[in-house]
């Protein structure tokens, strides 16, 4: 037999992103590597509950995963957006939809026609009733995407809410189906290569030692290896995006199941609310600057509808990432990597990322510098431009109830986002991003949702007369609403489709 | 929300537009503007096109021009069949690189994934292995472009519809008289004359009016400069000219015509010569030649000895400005961007230029934060469409003197970037506004020789026999494609008949 040329991976840490990054090295690239996952159970994971973005499909579909039976085995339920409560003033409630507004059809956004109603002076209904998603949302209906790209219901898309302390085990078994090693152990030192700096083992508390020729870091926040080891330089970005807190507690699900997450402000921060089908996950990032950890516990308890089924854990992070996540020859994925609060749901998709960059700029034993530059620049690119969308959400506000509040609304942002928002406010143009995460309706959603409104609108809706415009509007709203009515209820299309195993 | 509270007046939409200049950019922009926004006064200040406009002079165009003639209400009826034009499949490239033979960059695909893996990947990998066909072959539309047959969209090919986009050779008088005569249909106002001044605003450096030689003063809210390379109105408001001539070599274009080809081709050709390159097409009333060069590598007497017959020489100094829209003027066309044909990117930037300028017009402010994200986005596509051509340079293999300083430029950093990492893997990276479809990368890149040093790890999912019996499926399937497909001038000349 000759020598095995695969590469060694070995991955550091068996959370949601280990198991990912598993999974996917053993089915994409088995000609090219072994897969030797550690971890320690004692450790635990992050996974709180986690809610996705739709990009979460095609990774699954990519790994041959059967969508019933994962929706099932994690608990998982269907989501079409979030739902944002309180955030420009209290009283206010938005959702940013995975879907476009509008009919889908012809070359201008819809939200120039929604605009000249509303500066014309007309009363037009919210922006969200001319959403196939956020009307479904608010029906609590679900059906599939249409592929017909004429048809009103092929204008939106879907993601998942699901229970991340089962999605790991899930892939786990698929990676370990597909030959990934695993083994359980504390890692105590990471070995250096003298000469080149790169990582050359990681040595357990039993005394085992393992080589490798790549590694990727999914220790999470610890950071084991690019952060603790290597000393990578952390971008912080906590000026911006200031909580650095999260109290986290499940509760039994009482009220209906929504196909979208909750995400309401609160007092220093924000909470989320994610219905899953046997549990709703809740929790509260906060500032401690702005709040204590025994107040913020006090506040989640008291805000949260449902009997809670755990004990309130709270987490420690800070906003930022990695100067670089590639270096010599290991990669940080998830959390090692970085981190950004998961008010636009971005924690699984930034591993999605990073395992994507890596796949596709998979190394050979000699590790080339165009490859490990262009990895980095790609998930730079990433975080920058998320952290502007999460920035929008703090800073678009007329709050100045709190101390937290007016932080956040009179904070200095930095000038890419700045330019945004002028542009948008001038006449609705949303900075043209073609690749890659929150492209225009996702943008439109949050600035119209949170009280960035257009003075003016692209010239060419003026077109239109006025009644013939509103007519449209009206039928547009009609149709939607009709074709959300025929859809079945979210509940109901899981209890078919995807029922969680009966309790054994 | 501050603002507004400020009582700052609401930016009044624009309705008066004067367009200068009158070739083909200046009557297809008014064309545009008034039948895209129809509430726009247009007016074309039409002063004969600039001697050096390369727009005016280039006959080939990219297939963007069928879907901008769409967008505007023209038919082929109009613009083929009245106009005179033909159609285009694509271009041979001969002598490009030494030993290699000519390759075709047509407008469609190259290949097909191959369970789900880029073709391209997986030819590299059966070519490591097996002798395989020159990666042109496996273009259903360079294939039907080399055998100068016709076929339109609708056949599969092993299952999948192959893509075949046309663009046109256009018989330019008669193509400049359609769009004048369709923007005046149109509504769109012509005034002759002139300019003798461009006055400013003291107090804002904006245009005041322009003031023609007659005395005339038109007064404008926005100037759209279609006045060819010198720009003569968006020059006059000043800012930074980014000169690509370290890039671009050829500092000199020769034009010349002939009689007509009796039968019509669908590939144009474009071969390399000792300081330059030089090309061939033709359009149902006249074959066009030309030839572009270097003045510092050869005589204007060497440069044209290749050509029929010798016409007019410009200068052209290849760059953009840098900010294309400033204040209440923007330049479109040669104004905007200057750049040498080879490629035939010249009417496209054109028409995309207009595009842009249709679903991002501004305010009568004219407003900084807007026009930033149209310059943003315009020069973003006019410097990868420099990449694509700085390209051709680079990855050239010839030894003359020109050439040898040619394979030293130093690439932009965009495409040094993106030779970088397919030199590497064969990977492209992705740029906004790029006008140039990966397969049309592959096409040139591959097309000379210029291999990456490994494949993509994912390729080798699909084992290596699987991989070439694939490969010579599609490629004889191409075979019985194109033979089936009519003789595109005779197809051509019966159309032609019913003008």
């Amino acid at each position: 037999m000759i020598e095995d040329s695969r590469l060694k991976v070995v991955i550091v840490g068996g959370g949601t992103a280990g198991w990912m990054t598993a999974a996917a090295l053993a089915k994409l690239l088995p000609s090219r590597c072994r897969v030797h996952l550690v971890e320690s159970e004692a450790i635990g994971i992050v996974g709180v509950g986690e809610a996705t973005l739709p990009h979460i499909r095609g990774f699954n579909e990519k790994l041959g995963i059967n969508e019933a039976d994962f929706m099932a085995r994690t608990r998982a339920t269907f989501k079409l957006g979030i739902e944002f409560r309180d955030w420009a003033r209290p009283g206010d409630s938005y959702i940013h939809p995975f879907g476009t507004f509008g009919s889908g059809q012809g070359d201008i956004d819809f939200h120039h026609y929604w605009n000249r109603a509303r500066q014309e002076g007309q009363k037009v209904p919210p922006i969200g009733d001319f959403s196939m998603a956020v009307t479904m949302a608010y029906m609590n209906r679900f059906a599939r995407p249409s592929a017909d790209p004429a048809a009103i219901e092929s204008t939106f898309n879907y993601a998942y809410q699901f229970d991340a302390t089962l999605y790991a085990p899930y892939l786990r078994r698929i990676a370990e189906q597909l030959g990934t090693v695993r083994t359980e152990g504390r890692i105590v030192d990471v070995e250096l290569d003298g000469e080149s700096g790169n990582v050359r083992a990681v040595r357990l508390e039993s005394g085992e030692r393992i080589e490798g020729d790549l590694f990727v870091d999914c220790s999470g926040f610890v950071s084991l290896i690019i952060g603790k080891t290597l000393g990578e330089s952390f971008e912080d970005w906590s000026k911006w995006l200031v909580c650095d807190r999260a109290v986290a507690m499940p509760c039994r699900t009482t009220t209906a199941l929504t196909p979208y997450t909750g995400v309401i402000a609160m007092p220093a921060g924000w909470r989320w609310r994610i219905p899953l089908q046997h549990r709703t996950g809740n929790g509260y990032v906060y500032s401690s600057a702005f709040t204590t950890d025994e107040a913020a516990r006090a506040a989640l308890i008291e805000a949260v509808g449902g009997e809670p089924i755990a004990e309130p854990r709270v987490l420690k992070f800070k906003a930022g990432r990695r100067k670089r996540s590639w270096v010599g020859n290991c990669i940080a994925v998830g959390l090692a990597s970085g981190f950004l609060e998961p008010l636009e749901s971005t924690s699984i998709y930034l591993i999605q990322a990073a395992i994507t960059g890596l796949v596709e700029l998979f190394p050979e034993r000699e590790i080339s510098h165009a490859d490990r530059d262009e990895f980095n620049r790609l998930i730079d690119a990433e975080y920058d431009w998320i952290r502007d969308f999460l920035i929008l959400h703090y800073h678009a506000t007329e709050r100045s109830d709190t101390p937290f509040w007016d932080y956040v609304r009179t904070m200095s942002v930095p000038d890419s986002l700045k330019e945004k928002m002028e542009l948008f406010r001038r006449r609705g143009r949303v900075v043209k991003h073609r690749e890659g995460l929150f492209l225009d309706a996702s943008w439109v959603a949050v600035y119209i949702g949170q009280g960035v409104l257009p003075e003016s609108h692209d010239q060419r809706v003026d077109m239109l007369p006025q009644s013939v415009l509103l007519q449209n509007m009206e039928s547009l709203r009609a149709a939607i609403r009709s074709k959300a009515e025929r859809m079945p209820d979210h509940r109901t299309h899981i209890e078919h489709y995807c029922p969680m195993p009966k309790a054994a | 929300m501050s603002d507004a509270e400020s009582g700052v007046t609401v930016d009044p939409q624009i309705t008066a537009v004067a367009v200068v200049g009158s070739g083909v950019a200046g009557w297809s922009a008014a064309a545009a503007l008034k039948r895209r926004i129809s509430s726009l006064n247009v007016e074309v200040i039409s002063s004969p096109p600039a001697p050096d406009s390369i727009v005016d002079r280039v006959i080939s165009t990219l297939p963007s021009i069928v879907d901008f003639h769409a967008d505007i209400g023209l038919t082929d009826a109009d613009t083929i069949v009245r106009a005179q034009s033909a159609l285009r499949a694509g271009t041979i490239f001969e002598g490009w690189a030494d030993g290699l033979a000519d390759y075709v960059h047509a407008y469609g695909n190259y290949g097909v994934p191959i369970d789900g893996t880029p073709f391209h990947q997986q030819w590299l990998r059966a070519r490591a292995v097996a002798k395989v066909q020159p990666f042109d072959r496996f273009s259903p539309a360079a294939e039907l472009g080399r055998s100068g047959r016709f076929a339109a969209q609708g056949t599969a090919i092993v299952g999948a519809m192959p893509t075949i986009g046309y663009g046109l050779q256009l018989t330019m008088e008669r193509y400049q008289q359609l769009m004048r005569a369709y923007a005046l249909h149109l509504g769109v106002a012509e005034r002759g004359g002139e300019i003798a001044a461009v006055p400013l605003r003291p107090s804002d450096g904006f245009i005041d009016r322009l003031e023609l030689t007659d005395g005339t003063r038109v007064t404008a809210e926005l100037y759209v400069d279609c006045t060819g390379p010198q720009a003569n109105i968006r020059s006059k408001l000043g800012g930074e000219f980014i000169d690509w001539s370290g890039w671009l070599p050829c500092d000199r274009l020769i034009f010349a015509t002939a009689q007509p080809r009796q039968d019509a081709q669908l590939l144009d050709g474009v071969s390399s010569t000792a300081f330059g390159w030089q090309w061939a097409a033709s359009s149902p009333a006249a074959s066009c030649h030309g030839v572009a060069y270097s003045s510092a590598h050869a005589s204007r007497d060497e440069a044209i000895a290749a050509l029929p017959s010798a016409a007019a020489e410009i200068s052209i100094r290849q760059g953009r400005w840098a900010q294309p829209w400033l204040r209440n003027c923007v330049a479109v066309g040669d104004a905007a961007v200057t750049v040498e044909p080879l490629e035939w990117a010249n009417l496209h930037l054109v028409h995309s230029q207009i595009d842009r300028l249709v679903s991002m017009m501004c305010g009568r402010d004219c407003a900084a934060v807007e026009l930033g994200e149209y310059n943003r986005q315009s020069n973003a596509e006019a410097d990868r469409i420099r990449d694509f051509v700085c390209a051709h340079y680079v990855t050239a293999r010839r030894d003359e003197p020109f050439w040898a300083e040619a394979s030293r430029i130093e690439p932009p950093e965009s495409l040094a970037h993106t030779l970088l990492l397919f030199a590497e893997r064969g990977r492209l990276p992705y740029y906004e506004e790029e006008t140039f479809s990966r397969d049309s990368w592959l096409a040139v890149l591959l097309g000379q020789g210029f291999t990456p040093r490994r494949t993509d790890p994912l390729a080798d999912i699909v084992p290596i026999e699987d991989v070439t019996r694939s490969i010579a499926n599609y490629r004889e399937a191409i075979k019985s494609f194109v033979d089936s497909q009519p003789v595109y001038h005779q197809v051509f000349s019966s159309l032609g008949q019913h003008a």
